[in-house]
């Protein structure tokens, strides 16, 4: 069964979630630790949030129990809404005791989820982008595992500028939000710093489906590289319309935060061949932990891990384990054992920063592959570099 | 060449595409006076039809001329079986009714191809560039502008120079009258609903190697081609090839002048020409 064929039966399928539920309610009457997976469900971002349940269930099958006790999570459909998803999980918390939320996927939400979980006395962590989150808006129930704009672009555009060190004439598409703007800006520093010509900027909008004006500017001011900072399908929507205008020939293109395999499977391997893209997971990862979750996936799902589902699944791990080592489920002892904590996590050693609850983790720069070239359906991609690049605490505004 | 000459160029393709997906909207609120909201479920299915029939390794042009066919059919059923019984009622039961059929069809399309989008390559004819001093512009996107042309020219002549198409245009102004010559009106009104989402589907044809597949993509088109339809005239065919052009202009421009404003530039467009033309640029009062 391939990837999308499993998220057909999910569509379909009510009975696994009633199984679940059962099974859930189960659980609970035997004092379970409740876990709350927020995710959109339904909506453009619904195969995130698909996936991202995929990833929680897979960690919590293979704990079994923490403390002596089963574990439970409920699955909650945010909409990619941040007022839907509040609702939800101030729910989960009052009727089920859920103090372990893992989730978000959009920005927008978590930050709003990441305020009602310091509200709520519970423990958070996400996989969303805005530096905010463990920025300015931080705070003590709230945790980010994936690497900010800031180390995203530090860890794409250098590594691209050392193998291409001709590329001087750079263009960028962005969204106009604090997502884009944060990419942007961390890319402007590194032009400035190394003598790059910054020859044009498009912002567009948030809705924006048609590319064609904004790469008509690009091509306009002949740039030896593209620089994509929007993700999602509109930078799926950039990329093909891009290499449709052929700029592969003409440029470099680089794709600054890619959602991962399942944005190569949308775009076919003939499209991405050739083309950088930003990542904060990859399948071909070599360390034991991603290996393990490769078989685990394969075993059970018939599929490798993408983004949303591993993403999901280290976040619920790291609060499993935090629960664990803290002897307790009590949420300010949890906070506490997470604070600092030192792991081997999916992209090698993982640590949570103390004084701003982000996991320090690699980066990766990966490479389109030529169809030939690949070695299985999901082989798309080269790991050309992988790295760290964090604000300090200081920069990033942090104070809880 | 100017980066302005660019855009405007840029623009009639982008213009074009949109007087596709928006001419089978008007026609059908001009002849039947019945607001459709499941036109974007009917692009959504050609576009889908199209990546299937790539999938099933058929040529991009059998998909091309089968695919609206098939499409025009599923809207002749779903005509005769649910729409024409509210035909009569107002507006409200129109947008109820078209607006459920456009969610079933999309949740339909997650069940079968799943929730994820996917590409559509153009035809090996059709790929790559054309390069003309500084003026490089994809082969496909030149391809649309002179197919929906030529088809834009045929649809004229259909709709003006054919016995359908003059009881089309008497209908628009008096059905009881077309009746009353012996002219079966609920046969013209299935025929037309059935045009007009044959020609939605033709777009999304067209649209799928331009901007992939994915689900959600029928709410996007339905909101441009009204969008069209407002600014040329409701049920107005060169109301539609104008309005199509001018939005795709003005999107295209903008990009160069405001590129944070240029989707925004579409709606004011639209704002300027209520005030100004309340009926559209070629609507009738």
């Amino acid at each position: 069964m391939n990837r999308r064929n499993l998220l057909k039966i999910a569509a379909l399928g009510s009975i696994p979630g009633a199984l679940w539920s059962a099974r859930s309610a189960l659980a609970q009457s035997q004092s379970a630790i409740q876990f709350a997976c927020p995710v959109p469900m339904s909506g453009p971002f619904a195969a995130n949030g698909k996936y991202a349940d995929l990833g929680m269930k897979l960690a919590l099958e293979e704990y079994g129990e923490a403390l002596g006790r089963p574990l439970a999570y409920t699955l909650l459909d945010t909409e990619g809404k941040p007022a839907t998803a509040v609702r939800k999980v101030q729910e989960v918390a009052q009727q089920k005791g859920a103090k372990f939320w893992a989730g978000g996927i959009l920005s927008s939400g978590s930050l709003a989820m990441a305020k009602e979980a310091e509200k709520a006395n519970a423990v958070y962590i996400t996989t969303a982008g805005a530096d905010e989150i463990t920025g300015k808006d931080c705070n003590r129930a709230t945790f980010r595992w994936s690497v900010p704009t800031f180390g995203a672009i530090e860890q794409t555009v250098r590594p691209l500028l050392q193998e291409r060190p001709e590329a001087k004439r750079w263009y960028t598409i962005t969204p106009q939000y604090v997502f884009g703007e944060g990419l942007l800006s961390a890319a402007k520093a590194i032009f400035e710093e190394k003598g790059i010509e910054h020859v044009g900027n498009s912002y567009h909008s948030l809705n924006e489906k048609e590319f064609s004006g904004y790469l008509t500017n690009a091509m306009a001011a002949k740039p030896d590289v593209l620089l994509i900072l929007n993700f999602g399908s509109q930078s799926s929507d950039t990329l093909r319309q891009a290499v449709s205008f052929g700029m592969k020939q003409n440029c470099t293109i680089l794709l600054a935060w890619a959602s991962g395999l399942e944005q190569f499977e949308s775009l076919g391997a003939d499209l991405c061949e050739g083309v950088y893209f930003g990542a904060q997971y990859w399948h071909g990862i070599d360390t034991p932990l991603n290996e393990e979750l490769v078989r685990l996936t394969q075993s059970k799902l018939k599929m490798n891990p993408n983004y949303s589902l591993a993403g999901s699944y280290i976040c619920t791990r790291i609060m499993v384990d935090a629960i664990i080592k803290a002897n307790s489920d009590d949420p300010a002892k949890v906070i506490a054992q997470m604070e600092g904590m030192k792991y081997e996590g999916l992209t090698g050693a993982e640590e949570i920063r103390k004084e701003d609850h982000q996991v320090l983790k690699n980066y990766y720069l990966l490479k389109g592959k030529k169809k030939a070239d690949m070695k299985d359906k999901d082989d798309y991609a080269t790991i050309v570099h992988s790295g760290q690049s964090f604000l300090s605490v200081a920069e990033s505004g942090c104070k809880m | 060449m100017n980066v302005y000459l660019l855009q405007i160029v840029n623009g009639v393709g982008v213009g074009m595409l949109y007087f596709l997906l928006a001419v089978g909207l008007s026609i059908i609120f001009g002849l039947l006076r019945f607001v459709n909201f499941a036109h974007g479920a009917f692009y959504l299915l050609g576009a889908y039809f199209c990546f299937q029939a790539i999938q099933w390794e058929l040529s991009f042009w059998v998909a091309l001329v089968v695919v609206p066919l098939v499409v025009g059919v599923c809207a002749w059923g779903v005509e005769k079986l649910m729409l024409r019984y509210v035909y009569t009622q107002a507006h409200e039961f129109h947008i109820l009714i078209t607006v459920g059929l456009a969610l079933v069809v999309q949740e339909i399309v997650i069940v079968i191809w799943g929730p994820l989008g996917d590409n559509v390559t153009a035809p090996d004819a059709l790929q790559g560039v054309v390069m003309w001093g500084s003026f490089i512009y994809p082969k496909y996107r030149l391809f649309v502008i002179g197919f929906t042309a030529v088809f834009a020219v045929l649809l004229w002549y259909v709709l003006e120079g054919t016995r359908l198409g003059s009881a089309v245009r008497a209908g628009s102004e008096s059905t009881e009258m077309v009746s009353l010559l012996g002219i079966n009106v609920f046969r013209v009104f299935s025929l037309v609903f059935a045009l007009g989402a044959a020609t939605a589907a033709l777009a999304g044809v067209l649209a799928a190697p331009i901007r992939g597949v994915e689900p959600f993509m029928g709410i996007e088109a339905l909101g441009i081609a009204f969008v069209i339809v407002v600014v040329g005239g409701m049920g107005s065919f060169s109301g539609a090839l104008v309005g199509g052009l001018l939005i795709g202009i003005v999107q295209s421009v903008m990009s160069t002048l405001w590129p944070e404003g240029a989707r925004l530039m579409i709606y004011v467009a639209m704002a300027a020409v209520l005030l100004l033309r309340p009926h559209g640029l070629l609507g009738r009062g």
